[in-house]
């Protein structure tokens, strides 16, 4: 009893300071900002007026947060999508033994490790209407007639950005499954080919199932990840054409920043963060990580 | 060593003290402290920070009172200052455009400055910006919205400056050649750049946002009504048609209109101000002398948009210490300096400084004297976007102007193709929505 008593100070003691740390970094910014959604308050007066739900009221009429969670939805699957076949893909290929694997595996890494202004810069660079390399070579093959404004069309600023965030964020996938396939049991595929199963039989019979987990939290977390992202979007396109790429951070940063209304904004940053708990807790409820865990092995 | 939970609540209460005293420290301090001024400028070319570097020292050693500076640039300026307030720290002085300073004026968030006015020598009507019966800016310097074209290439097709909306979409069809070159840049996005594009525009068809209403005593939505809605439309379908002879360019922002420009992908341009005169001296000085500036053609009106850029003094910061600063700045015989830091860009507020000597000294102003004569020639003609629509203030343009409301009716006319009248009739609506949720 008494041990026990001391065992509960102790894991008092130790969890506290991170306990605290979370407290002051997480919660209460959390707690302000969803306390913050029920008063009206601009950016040029300190004072806050309490007005309920209104402002709940405002952007739910507003077809602008309705259209800012679809594109949010569209960039999501899209990229994770995205990240999901090139990380597969390029894990694959770089699970096989050939001469320069550990350089050609670094070089795989390189775009995670590239902060977002930089990728960003590179693709608007490479995707530039009037100097970029992708129109430069387009134009001289005869595949367009006129340059094609990739950030700046209705058309395909979304997919340009979706390109852009799978070809930076693809290699933390090609991380996990490269890690994942490496701890696959060699026995599985050469019962495999005994049974008489191809190439593909056995990627299908073995590998995927190996993999199923592996997938699973790569798509919650990236899913997540993407779901928040503001940086990559903000810095090519800002949103645009026409809001063609704002998604819902970008919406509620134009709220808070653009029109100055940090009521309004907090307000869409609350449906924000109720969303992702939702998807969070769904996930939690179709698979849960111990037991996929368990299958994993 | 554990950590019983009476002292871990007491480490825990001690920490949150730490961490809230500063700030409570530092809000009771800089309300008192009559020693130290913070100022937040916008301007933050080097050879301005020199200046102020200079002149601040002087300030320092005459009065004791320390003055410090920070440069968010023009982009983060605003943020910036809502930052300092939010935190209850606001600083004592803002140098930046008078359209921005306005959202604070009507916080209440602006001192009246009107004492400093005088001390300095006043200012022109058209740059004063009065709320509440009281002066809330002191105007340094202004910009006009206007066009820049290829003098060269404008002759060797034997087009002249265009003078008129016919003439300039003439030159822009005859001058269009793309990719190589296009007549001129219609950027039609939300952006700051296409927003100033279609409200000068507007100016010139003498397009109305509001009305005054006098029995109310307040401004009304009146850009879908009669006639203006009929020179919104036109405005709008004439700029989609400008648009025809300009790159898609629907990401533009400022330094896009200038690089364009100066690459020579574009015939023609326009700024607020002659900074893309600066960049393209320094960067492509070969078409620099061939650089020449037009005014926006009118169609009803010769108004410009103007941009006044001025000190502004906040309310529960350090007002006296502020108003001695600012005075001592303007009566400072480097501010001419100051305003040679971008030669031609800063405008100074009053004329009379612009005729002198003094200002009129400096390689640049000496080698483009026309850019002078022609900014002399528009001086009267500017105006700013809160006294647009009427005599009294207008506290209701950041709806639209904050926002690139503008920007967004060029983008839907020239990218998405929607018909103007529609386009007209919903940018109404949303001012008025957002009227309502401000009232």
């Amino acid at each position: 009893m008494r041990g026990s008593a001391e065992q509960r100070k102790w894991v008092l003691a130790t969890t506290a300071p991170a306990l605290l740390f979370l407290l002051v970094i997480a919660y209460l910014p959390i707690a302000y900002a969803v306390s913050l959604s029920f008063f009206k308050k601009t950016a040029f007066n300190p004072t806050m007026k309490w007005v309920g739900l209104a402002n709940y009221q405002f952007i739910f009429e507003e077809p602008e947060l309705w259209n800012a969670f679809w594109r949010s939805v569209v960039f999501t699957l899209g990229a994770v999508g995205l990240q999901l076949v090139w990380g597969l893909v390029s894990a694959l290929l770089l699970n096989r033994a050939f001469k320069g694997l550990n350089q050609v595996r670094s070089l795989f890494v390189l775009p995670y490790l590239l902060p977002s202004i930089v990728v960003a810069l590179v693709f608007q660079w490479l995707l530039s209407q009037e100097y970029g390399v992708v129109n430069q070579v387009l134009m001289q093959t005869g595949v367009v007639t006129r340059p094609i404004n990739f950030f700046g069309g209705l058309g395909t600023a979304m997919w340009a950005v979706i390109g852009m965030a799978g070809w930076q964020y693809g290699s933390f996938a090609t991380l996990l499954i490269l890690a994942r396939l490496q701890s696959i049991n060699p026995k599985l595929y050469e019962a495999a080919a005994v049974s008489g199963a191809g190439t593909l039989r056995a990627f299908r019979d073995v590998t995927l199932p190996n993999l199923r987990t592996t997938l699973i939290v790569i798509a919650l977390l990236r899913g997540i990840w993407m779901f928040n992202k503001f940086d990559s979007i903000w810095l090519v396109t800002h949103g645009g054409p026409l809001k063609a790429t704002e998604t819902l951070p970008l919406y509620a940063y134009r709220l808070a920043f653009e029109e100055f209304d940090f009521g309004l904004a907090a307000a869409a940053c609350t449906v924000m963060f109720l969303v992702l708990l939702v998807g969070a807790v769904i996930y939690f409820k179709l698979f849960d990580p111990t037991k996929e865990i368990e299958v994993g092995r | 060593m554990f950590i019983g939970r009476r002292t871990f609540v007491k480490g825990a209460a001690v920490s949150a003290a730490a961490a809230v005293a500063p700030q409570v420290l530092v809000r009771t301090a800089r309300g008192a402290d009559k020693s130290k001024v913070l100022f937040v400028s916008e301007e933050s070319n080097p050879k301005a920070i020199a200046v102020y570097d200079k002149i601040n020292a002087d300030f320092k050693k005459e009065t004791g009172i320390e003055v410090t500076m920070e440069y968010p640039g023009f982009a983060n300026i605003a943020k910036r200052v809502a930052t300092l307030i939010a935190t209850g720290t606001p600083p004592e002085i803002v140098w930046y455009g008078a359209g921005q300073a306005m959202n604070l004026a009507i916080e209440n968030q602006l001192a009246d400055v009107g004492d400093v006015l005088k001390a300095t020598g006043g200012t022109a009507e058209n740059l004063r910006m009065i709320y509440k019966g009281a002066d809330r800016s002191i105007p340094t310097s202004q910009q006009f919205t206007y066009g820049w074209y290829r003098k060269d290439l404008y002759d060797a097709k034997k087009l002249a400056a265009p003078k008129s909306w016919d003439d300039y979409l003439k030159a822009a069809k005859a001058l269009n050649d793309p990719p190589n070159m296009y007549g001129c840049i219609i950027p039609s996005a939300e952006t700051g750049a296409s927003t100033l594009l279609l409200e000068t525009m507007f100016m010139k068809n003498d397009v109305h946002w509001f009305e005054w209403n006098a029995g109310k005593k307040e401004y009304e939505v009146s850009l879908d009504k009669g006639n203006q809605k009929k020179r919104a439309v036109e405005t709008l379908d004439y700029l989609n048609e400008l648009h025809k002879n300009s790159p898609e360019a629907s990401t533009y922002n400022w330094g896009e209109l200038m690089s364009t420009y100066f690459t020579e992908k574009a015939a023609s341009s326009y700024y607020v101000g002659s900074r893309l005169l600066d960049q393209t001296i320094a960067n492509n000085p070969k078409i620099a002398d061939a650089t020449v500036p037009f005014e926006l053609p009118k169609k009803v009106t010769d108004a410009y948009y103007l941009s006044i850029q001025g000190f502004h003094i906040l309310e529960k910061s350090n007002v006296e210490g502020a108003k001695k600063y600012v005075t001592f700045f303007v009566k400072h015989p480097d501010v001419i300096s100051w305003y040679h830091a971008v030669p031609l860009h800063i405008i100074p507020a009053s004329r009379e400084m612009l005729h002198s000597g003094k200002y009129q000294d400096n390689p640049v102003i000496q080698k483009r004297m026309d850019v002078l004569k022609f900014l002399d020639y528009i001086w009267t003609k500017g105006v700013p976007l809160y006294y647009w629509d009427g005599k009294e203030l207008n506290p209701y343009i950041g709806l639209y102007h904050n926002e690139n409301l503008a920007g967004w009716m060029l983008a839907m006319r020239n990218i998405k193709g929607m018909k103007s009248d529609a386009i007209v009739d919903e940018a109404a609506a949303q001012v008025r929505k957002k009227m309502k949720r401000v009232s």
